[in-house]
Formats: C-alpha cells, structure tokens, sequence
C-alpha cells in the first residue's frame, strides 16, 4: 500500500515534469506590443503576441497571465488570433478563454488559458490579438480633492511584459488623455511623446520579468459608474420592443471635499468643478421613439435628442452635477420597432438586441437584464457571446392571465466592450395574440349581458301591493299597445301594397295580377283584424287602459274607414278597366275618394303618434 | 440561416385611425342597443335580437379598445 503511493507520487512528478514544464517553457514570445487606453475611466489594454514553437513537441494551449490586482478587476477580455498570410487577408478569429487555475506558478498572477485553433508545431508561429478591459484601475490620488482641484489618477503597470513564456522583444506604449501628466517611472529607453507614453523595446527578457511603473496623470474623464442597472426589454407582438432601464450611477472617482459652491461652479465651470460631470450620452438604436427621462420625482426636462437613419442620440443631463462619491438615480425608457429586432428562422423566433448599456463609457457593477416574452412563449432559451448567470420568471402586466415568461440575465463588471447582441429564441404561435383582443370583447360582452338580465330582472319586494300589481297591468297593456301599433302598421303596408298594384294596371293594364293581389291583402287584412280583436277585448277590460283604449278604438275605426276607402277605389277602377273607360274618367270617379283617403291616412298617423308617446 | 423579420400583423401606423373608426361603429351599436332595451317593453323584447346586438358591439368595442390601447403606448 505505502510502497504504491510512492509510485503514485513518482508518476506524479514524471507527469509533471513531461507534460507541464514544456507547455510553459517551449513557446517563445518573439514580439510583444502592447497598448494602453487610459482616455476613458476604463483601462483598455491591446496586446500583439507573436508565438513561436521552439520546443519538439505541438502545444494547443496558450498561458496568458496578468498581475493579480490587474487580474482581479478585468472586466472583459478576448483573445483573437489572425488567419490568412499578408496583411489583406486578416480575418480574425475569437479563440475560447478560460480561467486556468495556477498550477505552478505564483498566487500574485491571474492565469488565463487559451485554446489554440489547431496545435502548433515545431517552429511554427502564431500571431494573437488581445483585447482587455479593466475597471477600477485608474485610482484616484488624491483621493480626496475640493471642488476646484483637477482630477489626478495613478496608473500601475509593469513595463515588461508578464509571462510564464521568455520574450524576445516586447514594446509597451500607453495613450494618455491630452492633459497634465504629473510623473511617471523613468526606465531606460522610456519616452514621452506629446500624450503618448512609450517603454520599450525591450530584448530577450526570462519568464516572469517584471518592473513597476506607476504613472500619474490627470483625466477628464467621466467616472460614471452604475452601481445597479435593470433593464427591462420587453416584446410585444403588436409591434413594439419597449426598453426601460433604471439606472443608479455613482461618480467613481476622487471624493469631493469641503463644501460644494453652485455659484463657483455656473460662474467659472472648467476650473471650479474640473472633476464634476454634468451629462452623460446615450446612444440608442436607430428610430427609437417615446423616449421619456425620469426619476422618482418626475420628469427630467434637461435631455437633448438628435436622430438620424443610423442612430438616436440621447444625452441626459441629472439634476445637478456629479462630483466624486455622488449618487443619481433615473430611469431612461424608448420604445424600438419590432421588425428591427426580431426574426424568425427556422419556426424559432428570437430577439436580437444589445445586451448592455447605451450609455456611452459607462461601467455596470451589476447589470440585470430582464427579457419579457409575450403571453404563451415556449421553448425559451439564451444565447450570449460572454457567460451570464440566467434564471426566468413571470411576470404579470396589461390583460395576462398566465403571466409572460421573463429571461433574467445577471453579470457584474459590465463594460461597453460587452455590448454585443444577445439572441433570445422562443416558439409563439400568432393565434395566441388573439387572446388580447378576446378578453376585452368578453370583458364587454359580459357587460351587455348583465344589461339584458338586469332588465329582465324583478326587485320588487312585495309582489302583492298594489302599486306592483298596477306596473305588472301597466306593463302588459304597454306590451298589447305595441302590438296593436305593429298590426296598424302592417296594414298600412298592406294598403300601399294595394295602391302599388293599382299603379301597375295603370301601367302595364294587366287586370288579372291586379285583381289576385286584392285577393291575397283581403286575405292578409282579414287575418290582421282577427289579431287584432283579442288584443282590444284586453284593452277595454284593461282598468289601467281605459284612457287609452277609446283613442285605440278610434284608430282601429279609422283603420277600418280607410281600409273600406281603398277597396271601394280599387273596385272603381278595377270595372274601369274592365269597361275600357279612358284614364281621365276614371280619374274623375276616384278623386273624392282619394282626398278622403289622404286624410284618413293621416289622421291615422297622427293617432300612432299619439300612442307611441305613451 | 436566413432570418426573416417579424413585423405587427397590423401596421402600427394605423392604430389611432382603426381605433377612432372600430371605437366609433361599437357606440353606435351599444346606443342602438340600449335604445332597444329602454323602448321595448318587458313582454315583446326578444333575447335573440338582444343577444346579436351585444356580440357585435362587445366585437367592435373590444378591437376598438385594443387597438386604442396600442396607439396610446400601451403595447399589451
């Protein structure tokens, strides 16, 4: 047993020795460039690796490694290599990154592995390109300062290149803002060119080489941090991409001492108040609309916008300047459209939208991302060039009944390097957008059918008083009046039915047509009166109708004259024609008749007038 | 992969237009409605003509509303 771990431990260390040593030893850097941003609050860092493979065997894995305290604050990093030989043909390909734990090497250094694209071999070079970002970097000193004192940071570096690899030549140049510099470490061959910071070149340096240097400069920059920032995107299917972002920004730079002098500042703002920002820029998506600015007071009226085909700019000034240590809270909100946004391919459908902010060099310590799927979304899923933390959610909004599927994206240290496009792919049938409008007509119908039973409804309490019982009378003689109304009127129509059959003879002279019309409105006025009989033995027995009832009577006399009118005049004419007398004559025979029956008609009009006013 | 776009099944440009014109056909209907209901009486009133004028005017006013919700900036 012991003599077996002995050999376990000596395989070990063989392993370690085989495998482990040349993958650290056998590459060798023969060029480094390096760059550093520092105009921005961000320290932007991009880095020229030339590898070459001097060793027998092929390695696939790259070490890239940073000091710890630059390590620990990197924000964003990728590692590109260049394809293709010349310099028309770079295309440039992003490798995958990982953080590697440090096995054998110091517990000051961030170990970072990079796949390579395919092993390199003996003697084979490869050129990568990296690009890193860090927060936090840039430290303010003093850390401390007065309104009208300047803004000085402190950069820490090293000016050679660390690396578990030995270094043939390396070079490093650092950009600063175009301001004061205060002092930086002077090594040999360390220039300063206008704004631009140079050391370097250095030759064939060992592993792990390292000199500090520390440099110290003013920057004008805004250190806009948002400590927290939710963004809310949410998706509607009618048309509409909303965005609301809540923001919570902290000026991270030297804290403001003493007391803050307004007048100072509106007087003399660039040398009273250098370290303060007034405004911060955003840079929305092209035809952005309703875009609102708020907080929890209200509208904040001091933005600008300008847009073209390209982009919508926002620039949005806080209530009051942000001096170091600082806080602003508001909340930015526009509407985008739909067809910019989202696609579908292959039955999915999915949302492609930029993941972080839109303001311009603004650090996110905790970025939440909320994506709001409609009502009825499924098959939900994420894709982010960067590892995010997900979770999903429901939420409840405008006429949902099962709530809508909410993606929740998290990541701290956020940088505009991060904002690239996130795609959220989902499945949503159109037949579900219909629910919307189906519970609002449901919502109405409902509506209209508490009407017809409330009006079909009894509430009265005591169904045996008398006034109840008069309304019950009262009611059933409303309901026998309108069908009384209804048969006159039907006669009536009946009666121009006749008068139309007569105009025809007078036309075509057909007597027979004529003559079978009166004989079916006989038919059909017979039958009316029938109707009508009971219904006026009801309103004669009726106590409640009895001052109705006579003016009923009347009209169905009436009705009776005119109907009596008419049959005689057809009958007049109809022997007419039968006679063949001529058309004036006939004429002359009916012309009393007629005058009767103009007024009859109306004097039955006018009593259906009176009746229907009851 | 060719990705295709998704517009609103109705152009978001027609929203205040449609709403104005839905908004305006479900009052009249409601109108002619509760006209009915206040002029006939209890006895002759017939549920089928009640019921056909409600559908129609809860259809109207429910697009009606809908689409007024969509062209004020509530997009549900």
């Amino acid at each position: 047993m012991k003599q077996s771990s002995v050999v376990d431990l000596l395989l070990l260390l063989l392993a370690i020795a085989l495998f482990a040593t040349p993958a650290f030893s056998d590459l060798v850097l023969s060029k480094v460039e390096r760059r550093i941003d520092v105009n921005s609050q961000i320290a932007r860092v991009t880095k020229t690796l030339k590898v070459v493979n001097s060793g027998s065997e092929s390695v696939s894995e790259f070490i890239l490694t940073f000091p710890k305290f630059l390590g620990n604050n990197l924000a964003y990093l990728s590692v590109a290599h260049s394809e293709g030989k010349g310099k028309s043909k770079r295309s440039l390909v992003n490798l995958s990154v990982r953080e590697a734990d440090s096995k054998g090497i110091p517990d000051s250094i961030s170990v970072y592995s990079v796949a390579l694209p395919k092993p390199l071999s003996k003697g084979d070079t490869l050129t990568l390109e990296v690009v890193a970002a860090f927060t936090n970097v840039l430290q303010p000193f003093p850390e401390k300062i007065t309104q009208g004192e300047i803004h000085l940071v402190m950069l820490q570096e090293s000016a050679q290149y660390l690396s578990p690899y030995a270094v043939e030549s390396q070079s490093l140049s650092i950009k600063l803002p175009n301001a004061r510099i205060e002092s930086y470490t002077k090594l040999e061959n360390t220039k300063l060119q206008g704004s631009e910071l140079k050391y370097g070149p250095y030759k064939n340096l060992q592993s792990y080489s390292y000199s500090p240097i520390v440099v110290h400069f003013e920057s004008k920059a805004a250190f806009a941090v948002a400590e927290n920032l939710v963004r809310e995107i949410e998706v509607s299917h009618w048309g509409n991409v909303q965005v609301t972002e809540h923001y919570n920004v902290v000026h991270r730079g030297a804290q403001l001492r003493g007391e803050f002098s307004r007048l100072d500042f509106q007087a003399r703002p660039n040398p009273r108040g250098a370290s303060a920002f007034r405004h911060l820029l955003a840079r929305l998506p092209p035809r952005a609309h309703s875009i609102y600015y708020r907080d929890d007071i209200g509208n904040i009226s001091t933005s600008e916008m300008q847009s073209d085909s390209k982009k919508t700019e926002l620039l949005i000034e806080p209530r009051f300047p942000l001096f170091g240590g600082w806080k602003t809270f508001f909340t930015i909100g526009y509407g985008l459209p739909l067809s910019d946004f989202l696609f579908v391919s292959e039955g999915k459908r999915f949302l492609n939208i930029s993941f972080g902010s839109p303001i311009l060099d603004l650090v996110t310590e905790k970025l939440i991302v909320q994506v709001v799927l409609p009502e009825g979304s499924k098959d939900i899923s994420v894709t982010t060039p960067f590892a995010v933390k997900q979770s999903q959610e429901i939420k409840y909004s405008h006429l949902d009944i099962a709530g809508r599927p909410v993606v929740v994206l998290e990541k701290n240290n956020v940088v505009p390097d991060h904002n690239q496009h996130i795609q959220v792919y989902y499945k949503f049938s159109n037949i579900n957008l219909l629910s919307e409008p189906l519970m609002l007509i449901s919502g109405f119908f409902i509506l209209f059918i508490t009407c017809i039973i409330y009006t079909r409804a009894d509430f009265s309490i005591s169904k045996s008083s008398p006034t109840y019982l008069a309304k019950l009378q009262w009611d059933e003689v409303l309901a026998t009046l309108q069908e009384v109304q209804s048969i006159i009127q039907k006669c009536l129509a009946t009666h121009d039915k006749l008068e139309a059959s007569l105009r025809d003879l007078s036309r075509t002279g057909d007597i027979q047509t004529c003559k079978a019309a009166r004989k079916s409105t006989d038919s059909l006025l017979k039958d009316l009166s029938k109707e009508l009989k009971p219904l006026l033995g009801f309103l004669q027995s009726s106590p409640s109708a009895s001052h109705i009832s006579p003016k009923v009577e009347e009209l169905v006399a009436k009705e009776k004259e005119l109907e009596e009118k008419l049959m005689a005049k057809h009958t007049t004419v109809v022997e007419g024609y039968e006679k063949k007398s001529s058309g004036r004559d006939i004429e002359n025979r009916i012309a009393s008749q007629q005058q009767k029956i103009i007024a009859l008609r109306q004097e039955i009009e006018d009593l259906l007038e009176f009746i229907d006013e009851i | 992969m060719a990705a295709k776009p998704i517009a609103s099944p109705i152009p978001v440009a027609l929203y205040p237009t449609l709403s104005v014109f839905t908004l305006a056909i479900g009052l009249v209907i409601t109108a002619i409605f509760f006209i009915y209901e206040a002029t006939s009486s209890r006895k002759n009133r017939s549920v089928g003509k009640e019921l056909a004028t409600s559908a129609v005017a809860s259809v109207f006013l429910g697009f009606g509303s809908l689409f007024l919700l969509l062209a004020s900036g509530v997009y549900v």
